[in-house]
């Protein structure tokens, strides 16, 4: 299992946890739960998660396939540089993101998926990898790559 | 029309017999609860969210007992066996299952999230019902305790803990609630794990994460052991119409006494008990074919590493087409690889060409590589034969077979087939000529196969019969340094690149040419064409199937198969 990216599961994961931190907020607010306040910040955490882990990173060996219509917010992403680009950035910043949401029903699951995801992320940035992005031109005919550090480390 | 009606007819009347039971159970379970009147009471507490979390509740039953059938291969095979009376469009279908499973595994996903949903209103509303938020009759009727002379409606007992925290520990407490939140937990893993891009390039995670599903089904089975879901009794007689808005005098006047209620009897376990029976019979079926022992016939590297394992298994009988699963417990003990058979029914022995692209296969090759001459090689697990069987490539005059790429695999076994059949005048081969399309962007890693095409040319020309099988091979990678060296060996016998007699051809090839030149050489035949390759070429040949044929009997016939292996 050595040549595993896991940083692709955990993308997996975390998209899918934004979804439903996302819709279990929608839920709390509409049916003006008790604690509808996390809800409504479970709402604003889940479409955020969301946005930040739609674009799928190019893989570091093999060939990336970038999800539909990826190009604009991979180009917001890459503009928080080191801050969305590291995977230990990534593992905190879901971890702080989902303990809000453990404190009504309505968002724990959301909470715990993210969580998970969070752990991903941190068992994969024991090998610093970097995460690239896929820069597609809107022609699609160039492949774009933006590092600033040195590729690996391990 | 025709064409389409024959090649997806029983998948649409499968789909829609299968969409059909859904919306009834749907519709019924949710009339059950909605309309119901030993729900009279409940339906006050929650409105219709009892009824919306019931409804895909029946579903989820359903799909979660289909949703282990079409990975029961065994089973799957058993069936195609006793359907070879009945058309062959019926046990292609049976070759669809990982798209059925998949579409099970959606709808299950879907209904989880409704049924998930509509409990967390229910979870809420039972809350403010119990806090007394609501009118007297909610209040009333969640005051009703579980003592000796009462039975209680709404699950949620204590007033002691925080409001805002009530729910999260009605989840934590209750069986269905703990059930539901892991079982919940291990579908949302499974389906992430199960994307293609994590399937395709990290086979692990997603195999790994799947066997969840033994604690999916574990917890699904017990998820309603708590009887939560509670409906009014019939004894004693409690008409709920004159005692609605009388709720402060209950027990205390004849007509009214206090009404009882019951939780109803888990059903699940009745709809997902077999399919967990046939499904545990595969695994131990799986165990069993493991043991058996295999021993090998030979072992061969060919260029491009590409491994090629002659194995000898007693009692094994296969058909062309098929594919095995193989596991060798050197490298890993769980993991079961499947691969497409390239050996010949009529060989004793059977033999799959397996090519470097994972860990798995890596590892195999270079384990084989380490081996001393004549060896016999680490303990293999082989399971199957599994896959419908092709041999409707033998009922027609004339064939034409195309191979993209990898899709040439399962043509190997054909071929093979096809010239044992000739060669022993098998009355069940009808063929006399075939036409074999070989596209591929490279030679790379097929080199194997081009020796067993010039093998076959050998054997013909030594009998004479040197028009029976016509190979034309499309290299669609080609590039100036291939054009230059076919220039300058432009005068030689064998081609350059295969070393067959017949030349090799640069591009895609041009179908209407090809098409013509069958037509001409095969007037009145019936040709049958057979693709392994992209849905896009499928999509060609479909058109220039029936572009060239003609309605005349007189005149040649193309039909055009559509293969999945």
């Amino acid at each position: 299992m050595g040549k595993i990216e896991w940083a692709m599961w955990a993308n997996e994961q975390a998209l899918a946890a934004g979804l439903i931190l996302f819709t279990g907020g929608i839920v709390g607010v509409a049916g003006l739960f008790r604690g509808w306040q996390f809800a409504a910040y479970a709402v604003a955490a889940g479409l955020f998660v969301c946005l930040l882990e739609y674009p799928r990173s190019r893989r570091a060996k093999g060939t990336g396939v970038e999800r539909k219509w990826q190009y604009g917010l991979t180009v917001c992403v890459k503009a928080f540089g080191p801050l969305t680009r590291n995977y230990y950035a990534r593992a905190f910043l879901h971890a702080a993101l989902c303990i809000p949401a453990g404190f009504i029903l309505a968002t724990v699951l959301g909470c715990v998926c993210l969580g998970i995801a969070s752990l991903i992320y941190l068992s994969v940035s024991q090998i610093l990898l970097q995460y690239f992005y896929i820069l597609f031109s809107p022609c699609r005919k160039l492949v774009e790559t933006v590092t600033r550090k040195r590729l690996f480390h391990y | 029309m025709a064409n389409w009606i024959i090649n997806n007819g029983v998948t649409c009347v499968t789909l829609v017999v299968w969409m059909g039971i859904n919306i009834f159970l749907f519709v019924w379970f949710y009339l059950v609860y909605d309309v119901g009147d030993e729900y009279f009471y409940t339906r006050h507490l929650l409105g219709s969210a009892l009824a919306w979390a019931r409804a895909p509740a029946a579903v989820l039953n359903f799909n979660c007992l289909l949703i282990l059938l079409p990975v029961c291969r065994n089973l799957l095979s058993l069936i195609r066996g006793s359907l070879v009376c009945c058309s062959r469009s019926l046990r292609k279908q049976l070759d669809k299952n990982i798209e059925f499973h998949k579409l099970v595994a959606y709808t299950i996903a879907l209904m989880t999230a409704v049924h998930v949903i509509a409990h967390l209103l229910n979870v809420e509303w039972y809350n403010n019902s119990r806090q007394g938020v609501y009118d007297d009759l909610s209040t009333a009727l969640s005051n009703l305790a579980d003592t000796k002379n009462t039975t209680y409606l709404n699950p949620i007992r204590i007033t002691s803990l925080d409001p805002q925290q009530i729910p999260t520990y009605l989840v934590f407490t209750t069986i269905a609630g703990i059930t539901g939140v892991i079982i919940t937990l291990c579908l949302i893993l499974i389906i992430t794990s199960s994307m293609e891009v994590i399937r395709r390039s990290y086979f692990e995670v997603f195999w790994y994460t799947h066997h969840l599903f033994i604690i999916f089904f574990a917890g699904l089975v017990i998820h309603g052991a708590g009887r939560i879901v509670r409906s009014q009794k019939d004894s004693p007689p409690h008409n709920f119409t004159l005692c609605k808005d009388r709720s402060a005098e209950w027990g205390r006047i004849p007509q009214c006494p206090v009404p009882q209620f019951a939780g109803n009897f888990p059903q699940t376990w009745m709809w997902v008990i077999g399919p967990m029976i046939l499904y545990l019979c595969e695994r131990l079926l799986r165990l069993v074919r493991y043991l058996q022992t295999v021993r090998y016939r030979k072992i061969v590297m060919h260029p491009s590493k590409v491994l090629e394992l002659q194995l000898v298994k007693n009692g094994f009988k296969m058909e062309v087409g098929q594919y095995v699963f193989l596991n060798c417990p050197a490298i890993s003990q769980l993991e079961w690889h499947p691969f497409t058979m390239t050996s010949a029914p009529e060989e004793d022995f059977l033999s799959v060409h397996i090519r470097s692209a994972g860990d798995w296969t890596e590892k195999l090759i270079s384990i084989m590589q380490q081996l001393p001459e004549g060896a016999q090689g680490p303990k293999m697990g082989v399971d199957g034969p599994f896959g419908t069987a092709s041999e409707d490539v033998f009922d027609y005059e004339v064939a034409m077979l195309v191979g993209a790429g990898i899709g040439v695999t399962p043509f190997a076994s054909i071929l093979k087939s096809i010239w044992y059949k000739f060669k022993d005048s098998n009355p069940v081969l009808r063929t006399r000529k075939i036409y074999f399309y070989w596209l591929c962007r490279e030679t790379n890693a097929f080199e194997w196969f081009a020796d067993l095409l010039q093998d076959q040319e050998r054997e013909m020309e030594e009998r004479g019969i040197g028009d029976f099988l016509t190979y034309k091979l499309f290299l669609t990678g080609w590039d100036q340094s291939h054009a230059n060296h076919a220039m300058v060996h432009f005068d030689e016998e064998t081609d350059v690149i295969t070393g067959l007699k017949q030349k090799t051809h640069y591009g895609r090839p041009n179908w209407n040419k090809e098409f013509e030149q069958v037509r001409k050489e095969n007037p009145s035949a019936v040709v049958g064409t057979f693709l392994c390759g992209p849905a896009v070429l499928a999509k060609v040949l479909e058109k220039k199937c029936a572009e060239y044929s003609e309605v005349d009997p007189r005149k040649t016939k193309f039909y055009f198969n559509k293969e999945n292996f």
